[in-house]
């Protein structure tokens, strides 16, 4: 029965009429047009952005809320750019500022400060699915992955074109091989998840293939294409062979952890700094092996021997040669058969000691000398040679091959919606293929990537996205609500030369984000859910705002940028059969911006985690907004706040004289605003019986703290 | 009774005026439960149809244990031990590459048990007595012959990590009843995690409502739980008191937002949580009689045992999903010297599960309450060394007990040596679609839209054991 109707359906669809929403006819697949600007009767509007927002609210006879308070404005921006508190000086300078251009003052000194870098950089590395470490059993640290986010941090604070920005991140290393940035930002396909010790590695890579197809679909085209793997894509006019003519633009790639990237000039300085080394002290080494190799091999040798056959074998086989359960059974044997420094000194005799430290003391009268280890990334380089063929695999299974696919885009996306092989220009040393697959997705002509990039900056300004599903611009996603706008931006950002600044102070200019959060009964009744924009939706700071504005109201922040990620204490704690990872030492590098702090697959923070922290093993594009009680928990019970209230209570004991001022000054410094009369009391009377860190605390778990008016 | 709030709690929230009121009622007052989502990610909710169980209880066997040598007797393999594997057996993946060992007979005895009368070797006496209760599934298998990715198979349907456990499922689809204790709740062996860590509990794409807790014993069972070290009760209370009035005042000028209400909820339902999971997971008020059921009177059987009990303490009060790992990081994983390693945790666990088994039919419980069994993977027949056995993804044996389960009968069985699932297999998608059968899910319709995709447990496949369904 159910094989007739579904026979019957089978045949039926073939017979209806093509409609108006037939896939093909998707507004996504069309490049966007530039739409005029709508006039409004009676209404002169500056900012185009808020004319196509007001016609909305006209037709359906809803109108603006007013603006927000100088206070609540600042408060609002500052967080939205820089991911911080605005201090109370800020404040006062903005609430006093007469002049007519006091906000776009204020828009355009947050946006030359590199915290802004710092703050957007995080929603990108949500999209990156950026983490420190391997993930799996032994979640390896990545020793240089933060160069990737020290990157995309640093193309934030200097406006990058984000065409430019596109390019690097895929096909860095053939459009710009002589540029260090370009070769460590092709990372970002690399960011994943990988289990280095699989036993399978043939599938291993193509895990890795998979997910960077996937994250490159989602994160530049809002494109879901991973269903398609398997089977053509049920709801989306993607099919299986599409998805494999994608991922042949990676196929020829090298998955590597060591790309150099020392500009030209540094790796030269380098390269004689270490011949010079080399030389100074060649003869004083080999003399210090000559003494030490041989107790080290004997001692490696008898430790080697109490280990299993299977295990000794595994040891002897040369490193690249060793299979899955060979290199787990090196990495869990392994610490039984080092030998360490200490143990070489205990075997050697009275005679050798003497010798060897003699050595060892002249050796480091030239440590001034001795080079830094070249910089290396993650990063993409071609494998060279003719490429390797790309099959379509039979439901997405590596062993079951099908037909031979050549690179090219998604067909739905082609003139005509037909498919068609890309035109690959081969470049010396590299396929050029995925030069090919980035100029295509960065090209104006590309009718996803200007519309998917505006719509994640006002995703993140006004709360939600013109299109909801910030990456899912298919059939299954959310309609724009407002498309024209969506357009207009796309085109104003590509006219503008792809600089995402200028799109962002065009939004912050507009007198629809200057809103306050107000709702009117009219927009309770007829857009309970805000479409239409007629008042701001309120925002709410995300785990690492919190955890850096409890550093800064304290007066604690330390803002040091970039380099390897800070290791707190509780990162160290190994979870299953995870790599250690060394501590930082420097206490004062704790204080540093969260962005800053090492992130490990297997154990996250648990203060971030309880805010939502999203998983980083596959694309972010929206963060959960979840409210529970062990949240609340960690607010109120976390060491970090305890230590932040009481930084606070001592910087108000310093800064501020009276109970009064003090009072006044903690609401300044959390809340961004003077306490009301009623507050005042409320204040002091709890201070009473509490003592002033109390306060401090309690300020940092009041709702006002984490949500922005 | 034991939602009661304290006499603590009641004095100081009468004083505040607005603790004790539940949340959904404190909510629906101010006809904010409309949305759902936006007010209480774990607000009970109902299942697709009547549930046989209403909560599980997962006590996974980390590391992978052997299922020749407790639940699945092969005197075939005794016939054959010290030979290689049978060409008939045909090529097989293994991690360390065994297949070209010898097979190794197991050591153990096995006997028959209750009326149904199932083997069950004799490192396992105590299940054995309780086998009339349990459904083994003896064709188990799965994907991957490495732990971490069999892990995340066993939790979340998928070799690949980062995606939602089965604990995050339940919670996602059934919430909780009791929101003074996590939904879903881990109790990881203290010496060490899994091999894969917290992603094998962790909520992937679901929101973070959903994940595990860790949960230890002692007076700060759960992170961040216990009021901070200086501050008094008294005092933890009156700041809690100023933040709720302060967001009293801060609501009344934004009335209709309900993210700011359950904020404001969240905080009292903190402060509940932090008077009673202590509670939970104190043990003097257990009798000597119930202490000994578990085997907590007993060194060996001490640490495992407590653990089984806290689970018990805690299904009855509510948590939905209760997950116990058995074994340290290496746990299970005998590549040398079986004996010795299972003997041990055979010991370790044996009776603290079937104290667990009793305890919860003695209270009613085990008629809603399931009860799984089981491990990454099982083990290989070959031997791995001289006394080892290496990592075997292709058959294994697992458990279900309670919860609507019909008990005392075998499903599927391995080949003549338990190599391989031979008949009635029953693939990890199948033991999960059936869990969530039990628990009152069409496991094809729980699902959640993930980057495109409506996202489900059991990926693309999936049928429940109907067999195994009284």
């Amino acid at each position: 029965m159910r094989t007739a109707a579904a026979l019957l359906l089978l045949v039926a669809i073939p017979l209806l009429p093509v409609r108006a929403d037939e896939p093909q006819n998707h507004w996504a697949w069309k490049k966007p047009e530039r739409p005029k600007v709508p006039a409004i009767e009676g209404q002169t509007l500056a900012n185009p952005i808020d004319a196509f927002i007001r016609a909305k609210l006209t037709d359906a006879k809803l109108s603006p809320a007013p603006p927000a308070t100088r206070e609540q404005l600042i408060r609002r921006v500052t967080f939205d750019l820089h991911g911080l508190p605005s201090t109370p000086e800020e404040v006062d300078a903005f609430v006093t500022d007469k002049a007519p251009d006091a906000w776009s003052k204020v828009v355009d000194r947050l946006l030359a400060s590199p915290r802004y870098g710092e703050r957007w950089g995080r929603h990108w590395l949500d999209l990156a699915r950026y983490a420190d470490t391997n993930g799996y059993e032994f979640d390896e640290p990545r020793p240089d992955a933060w160069r990737y986010r020290d990157y995309v941090i640093k193309a934030l604070n200097d406006d990058k074109p984000f065409n430019r920005f596109v390019i690097e991140q895929l096909a860095g290393d053939e459009a710009f091989p002589n540029e260090p940035d370009a070769l460590i930002a092709t990372g970002f396909n690399l960011l994943g998840p990988d289990m280095t010790d699989s036993a399978d590695q043939p599938q291993r890579r193509f895990n890795t293939l998979t997910d960077m197809t996937d994250t490159a679909a989602l994160a530049f085209l809002g494109l879901t294409v991973t269903c398609a793997r398997c089977h053509d894509h049920k709801f989306e006019p993607i099919s299986q062979k599409d998805y494999f003519r994608l991922q042949a633009f990676f196929t020829p790639a090298n998955f590597r952890k060591d790309v150099p990237v020392a500009t030209p000039a540094d790796a030269k300085v380098r390269a004689a700094a270490a011949r010079e080394y080399d030389e100074l002290t060649t003869d004083l080494r080999k003399q210090i092996a000559a003494i030490e190799e041989p107790h080290r091999k004997k001692m490696y040798e008898a430790k080697l021997a109490k280990l299993t056959a299977d295990a000794q074998a595994a040891h002897r086989a040369a490193p690249d040669q060793r299979t899955g359960g060979q290199l787990e059974l090196v990495a869990e044997t392994e610490s039984k058969v080092r030998v360490t420094d200490a143990e070489i000194a205990k075997a050697l005799t009275a005679n050798e000691v003497a010798k060897t430290n003699e050595l060892r003391a002249k050796l480091k009268t030239f440590d001034d000398k001795k080079p830094l280890a070249s910089p290396v990334a993650l990063g993409l380089s071609d494998k060279p040679g003719t490429p390797p063929k790309t099959f379509l695999l039979e439901r997405g299974e590596l062993t079951k091959k099908g037909e031979e696919v050549l690179a090219g885009f998604p067909a739905i996306l082609l003139p005509g919606g037909k498919a068609a092989p890309a035109t690959v220009q081969t470049l010396p040393g590299s396929t050029g293929r995925r030069l090919a697959l980035a100029n295509w997705i960065a090209s104006s002509d590309n009718p996803l990537t200007a519309r998917v990039i505006v719509n994640r900056l006002w995703q993140h300004h006004f709360g939600k996205g013109i299109v909801a599903t910030a990456s899912d611009f298919g059939l299954r996603g959310q309609k724009p609500t407002h498309p024209e706008l969506l357009d207009w931006l796309a085109s104003e950002l590509v006219t503008g030369e792809w600089k995402l600044k200028r799109l962002h102070r065009m939004m912050l200019l507009s007198e629809t984000y200057q809103q306050s959060t107000q709702v009117s009964k009219a927009a309770t009744a007829f857009d309970p859910d805000n479409k239409l924009l007629s008042h701001a939706n309120r925002l709410r700071l995300e785990g690492e705002a919190v955890r850096d504005a409890l550093f800064v109201v304290g007066g604690r922040l330390n803002t040091k940028m970039g380099g390897p990620g800070v290791v707190l204490p509780e990162a160290a704690r190994a979870a299953g059969g995870s790599r250690p990872v060394t501590v930082t030492t420097d206490t004062k590098e704790y204080a540093r911006r969260s962005v800053y702090l090492f992130s490990r697959r297997n154990l996250k923070l648990a203060f971030l985690e309880a805010f939502d922290l999203p998983d980083s093993n596959l694309s972010c594009p929206k963060r959960e907004r979840s409210t529970t009680a062990t949240q609340a928990l960690a607010l109120l019970n976390a060491d970090e706040t305890m230590a932040a209230a009481k930084a606070l209570a001592e910087r108000l004991t310093r800064e501020a004289k009276t109970e009064e001022e003090r009072v006044v000054l903690a609401f300044r410094l959390t809340l961004g605003r003077a306490p009301s009369e009623k507050e005042r009391e409320r204040a002091k009377a709890f201070l009473t019986k509490s003592p002033l860190s109390e306060l401090c605390r309690a300020l940092f778990n009041v709702n006002e703290f984490i949500y922005l008016d | 009774m034991l939602s009661d709030p304290t006499w603590f709690e009641r004095r100081a929230f009468l004083k505040s005026g607005f603790g004790a009121i539940a949340l959904a009622a404190m909510l629906r007052e101010q006809g904010l439960l409309a949305d759902e989502k936006v007010v209480d990610p774990l607000a009970p909710k109902k299942p697709h149809f009547e549930a046989s169980a209403k909560r599980v209880i997962f006590l996974f066997m980390s590391g992978g244990p052997s299922h020749m040598d407790t639940f699945d007797p092969k005197p075939e393999l005794t016939r054959l031990h010290g030979e290689k594997l049978p060409e008939s057996f045909g090529p097989v993946k293994t991690r360390r590459g065994v297949d070209k060992n010898k097979l190794l007979a197991s050591k153990r005895t096995f006997k028959k048990y209750g009326k149904s009368g199932i083997e069950v070797s004799d490192w396992f006496p105590h299940i054995g007595a309780n086998i009339d209760d349990v459904c083994l599934l003896r064709g188990c298998y799965g994907d991957s012959v490495t732990h971490p990715e069999s892990v995340y198979l066993m939790n979340t349907g998928s070799i690949l990590m980062g995606r939602p456990s089965l604990g995050a499922w339940v919670s996602y689809g059934l919430g909780t009843e009791n929101r003074n204790m996590p939904a879903f709740v881990v109790l990881p062996d203290p010496g060490g995690w899994p091999k894969g860590g917290a992603p094998a509990w962790g909520n992937g794409y679901i929101p973070a409502a959903y994940q595990g807790t860790v949960v230890k014993g002692g007076a700060a069972p759960i992170e961040h739980l216990a009021t901070p070290p200086g501050v008094s009760a008294e005092q933890q209370r009156r700041t809690l008191d100023f933040i709720g009035e302060s967001n009293r005042t801060h609501g009344e000028s934004r009335s209709g937002d309900s993210e700011l209400s359950a904020r404001i909820a969240a905080y009292e339902l903190a402060y509940r949580m932090q008077a009673h999971a202590p509670e939970v997971v104190d043990l003097t008020k257990e009798t000597a009689e119930t202490k000994a059921r578990y085997g907590i009177d007993r060194k060996e059987t001490s640490e495992f045992g407590t653990r089984c009990l806290l689970a018990r303490r805690m299904v009855e009060r509510g948590v939905r999903f209760v997950q116990l790992y058995s074994g340290d990081t290496n746990g299970w994983d005998a590549h040398s010297d079986l004996e010795a390693n299972h003997s041990k945790l055979c010991l370790q666990s044996d009776k603290p599960i079937a104290g667990l088994l009793t305890d919860l039919k003695r209270n009613g419980l085990l008629k809603d309450t399931l009860v799984v069994w089981g491990g990454e993977f099982g083990r290989t027949p070959m031997t791995e060394g001289t006394n080892g056995r290496d990592h075997n993804p292709h058959g294994f044996s697992m458990w279900l007990a309670g919860g609507g389960v019909k008990g005392g009968q075998t499903i599927g069985n391995t080949d003549a040596i338990g190599l391989r699932a031979a008949e009635g297999k029953t693939h990890v998608h199948d033991v999960h679609a059936t869990i969530l059968h039990l628990l009152g899910f069409n496991h094809l319709k729980l699902t959640f839209r993930h980057n495109g995709r409506n996202e489900r447990l059991t990926d693309n496949a999936g049928e429940v054991i109907e067999k195994a369904l009284t």
